[in-house]
């Protein structure tokens, strides 16, 4: 028996996960390949036209696994933590794959709602072991093992490229910044022009959330509040000379957040601050120009604080805050 | 200390009734135009949803017009209407404009914050607790029978004999009704608005079509998005019947005394093609149309915000729902480019397939029978 899981969304916060859970039942988990130009074309060509970017990549990688597998498991991810929901698309994900093709394997869709502290979405995890024809025994097991993992679950830090001292937080979604087809190599390229990325899983979780509870309003939305946490913490501590928010096309609350962003950043007179827009139509030109043009002006304003003897590291201690 | 509430339906009409029982000073907000719309769409984030749009724009009018109170819904996700409040109040903020923005938190967040947003508006020293509870609970009252008003409306506008009849009762009956203030008032103001739509000329023999009309709230209700989709189907002989009312939205415990069909309801008859809640009304545009579907209407009419993100997973899962169970369904992504032309070049070509399977269903209906 064969379940996929495609390697897109929240593949890249709980897929470790998600692939313990299938090798305790014995079960052989296939991953998807890493997203290529063929796969964000598939999708975007068979997902509903205005669903975002990472909608049409999941879409992709769907379509990938189709011929290859008995079963894919599509997790319906309801909170991220207590107190906040994610976003509609992660809450309808399992029902818009069902409507991409006619002929695909069955969808299975526990629920994960990690901010519920009595784990009654556990039972879901459990049926489905048991559709994969796991023993009583061995499903109540693996079930707790994904149970205990996703309690002491951290998204760990990836190691992003290094170089030079000039640091730039990309505030975006994993999926996004950790696909370098989606991102088209975005961290690298910034490393390569002489700058290290930092990215919000390298921002202690209780960091970002201490700072997303300063906003006069709540963001319910736990990824992009730890996203805007990340930011804001990157900006109040200096630990970065700027700051590069990265959203999708059509993110609804990357919209939202990018707003507030740009806004509270521009109240407190924080590091500079861009956005990019990432589409599946991968237009790097566009992307390296305005890349290049942000990091020069950090550059520059760097040497020319470090000239009038104001240091812009002075205030970086708090740089020991990234994991 | 005036007051000013967004636009939506017929929401002006309950400020109105609010505003008289409580004695606030309020602002109306003047119809959507063109103009509101570029205002808007020129301030807020390029890809928030139509309603924060609209909503600015109107926001931005009432504050010249002299307005220092702007009130707005709030909620706590998924969709983006939760944080509309917050957005707002900074973009217009940043443009220098003086304000004091109210947010009305739904009881269903916490009831202390729903209190709380109230007595923003009327202090406890106005109105005591009882009175209040009292005031709002005739309110909602009054919001199921104009929401019943419009039902009536929309059911009968496809079947009149003279065009314009039913709109011309429709209003008189919406005067009738926002007299009525107490309980017993409210009560014979129903009959008699009743009384008005019963005194319109119907040709009940007349063939035609029945549509249900779906999807996200505000495009829905609010005639200058949808393109007056409600007198437009009316004038072409089509009975319609929607799904969302404010009504439905506000009151307690799913009941949707409007729509007819509970939220337990809506949910298992979408379960097989969404089976959870996605925010909005994401599951109730699903559930509302495999209902209607049930009920052997013609076709749905989809409408939605360009990028709504609860409304776009009930657009891909409307595909399998349209195959499925055999009924056409048209969804219309609504900004503000959408041009009129556009939209009533697809609702003519769905009523016109429409027609062809309701005449095709007949013949077959026609063959079985014997003929007299």
């Amino acid at each position: 028996m064969r379940v996929g899981i495609p390697r897109a969304m929240l593949f890249h916060h709980y897929g470790e996960n998600w692939l313990a859970f299938l090798e305790a039942l014995g079960v052989e988990p296939v991953v998807s390949e890493a997203t290529t130009g063929e796969i964000i074309t598939a999708g975007a060509v068979h997902a509903d036209n205005e669903t975002c970017l990472p909608v049409k990549v999941f879409s992709g990688h769907l379509l990938w696994l189709k011929e290859r597998v008995d079963a894919i498991l599509v997790p319906r991810v309801i909170s991220e933590s207590h107190g906040t929901c994610s976003c509609p698309k992660f809450m309808g994900l399992p029902d818009l794959a069902r409507t991409l093709s006619t002929d695909l394997p069955p969808v299975l869709a526990p629920r994960m709602d990690l901010g519920d502290w009595s784990y009654r979405w556990a039972r879901e995890w459990y049926s489905v072991a048991r559709t994969l024809r796991a023993g009583r025994l061995d499903s109540a097991s693996a079930v707790a093992g994904l149970v205990t993992g996703v309690r002491r679950h951290k998204v760990r830090a990836k190691t992003n490229p290094e170089s030079g001292d000039l640091k730039v937080g990309v505030a975006g979604h994993l999926y996004n910044v950790h696909d370098s087809r989606v991102s088209l190599g975005l961290l690298d390229r910034i490393s390569s022009m002489g700058a290290t990325p930092l990215t919000v899983d390298q921002v202690q979780p209780h960091r970002a959330r201490m700072h997303a509870a300063t906003l006069s309003r709540k963001i319910f939305w736990g990824y992009e509040s730890r996203l805007a946490g990340a930011a804001l913490h990157w900006s109040r501590t200096g630990s970065v000379s700027g700051i590069l928010f990265v959203t999708s096309f059509a993110c609804g609350p990357g919209s939202m957040v990018g707003a507030l962003l740009e806004d509270q950043l521009g109240r407190e007179g924080s590091v500079p601050l861009m956005t990019i827009t990432l589409d599946e139509h991968a237009a790097e030109a566009g992307l390296v120009t305005r890349l290049e043009a942000f990091i020069d002006m950090l550059k520059r304003s760097s040497r020319s604080n470090r000239t009038t003897g104001r240091e812009v590291a002075t205030n970086s201690v708090g740089g020991a805050g990234l994991e | 200390m005036k007051i000013a509430v967004p636009r939506m339906g017929n929401l002006s009409l309950i400020i109105r009734d609010l505003a008289q029982r409580f004695d606030i000073d309020y602002l109306e907000t003047p119809p959507f135009s063109e103009q509101t719309m570029e205002t808007g769409a020129a301030l807020a984030p390029e890809f928030a949803c139509l309603p924060l749009k609209a909503v600015l724009g109107s926001f931005v009018e009432v504050l010249e017009m002299g307005a220092d109170i702007l009130l707005t819904g709030g909620g706590h996700g998924p969709c983006r209407f939760g944080y509309y409040g917050e957005i707002q109040r900074r973009i217009l903020e940043r443009e220098g404009m003086e304000f004091k923005m109210v947010v009305l938190e739904p009881p269903s967040v916490s009831f202390k914050a729903f209190h709380d947003s109230v007595r923003a508006l009327i202090p406890r020293q106005r109105v005591r607790l009882p009175a209040l509870a009292r005031e709002i609970l005739l309110v909602l009252k009054k919001v199921v029978v104009f929401d019943h008003l419009e039902k009536r409306a929309l059911a009968l506008r496809g079947l009149e004999a003279e065009p314009g009849a039913v709109g011309g009762a429709l209003k008189e009956a919406q005067a009738i009704v926002s007299g009525a203030f107490t309980r017993k008032e409210i009560d014979a103001a129903r009959l008699e608005a009743d009384e008005c739509f019963k005194r319109v000329p119907l040709e009940r023999g007349r063939p035609h079509l029945k549509v249900g009309l779906v999807g996200e709230i505000f495009v829905v209700l609010e005639p200058f998005f949808n393109f007056d989709i409600d007198r437009w189907l009316g004038k072409r002989g089509v009975v319609v019947e929607r799904s969302v009312n404010i009504a439905d939205t506000v009151y307690p415990g799913g009941r949707n005394p409007v729509f007819g069909f509970t939220d337990q309801a809506v949910a298992k008859a979408a379960f097989p093609f969404l089976s959870h809640e996605v925010g909005g009304d994401g599951l109730l545009t699903v559930g509302a149309t495999v209902i209607f579907a049930q009920r052997g209407f013609d076709a749905v009419v989809h409408f939605l915000p360009f990028t709504c993100m609860p409304e776009v997973i009930a657009k891909g899962v409307l595909g399998r729902v349209s195959s499925e169970l055999g009924i056409p369904v048209l969804s219309l992504s609504i900004d503000e480019q959408t041009g009129r032309a556009g939209v009533e070049t697809r609702l003519e070509a769905l009523l016109d397939l429409a027609w062809s399977n309701k005449r095709k269903s007949d013949k077959v209906i026609l063959q079985l029978e014997p003929v007299p």
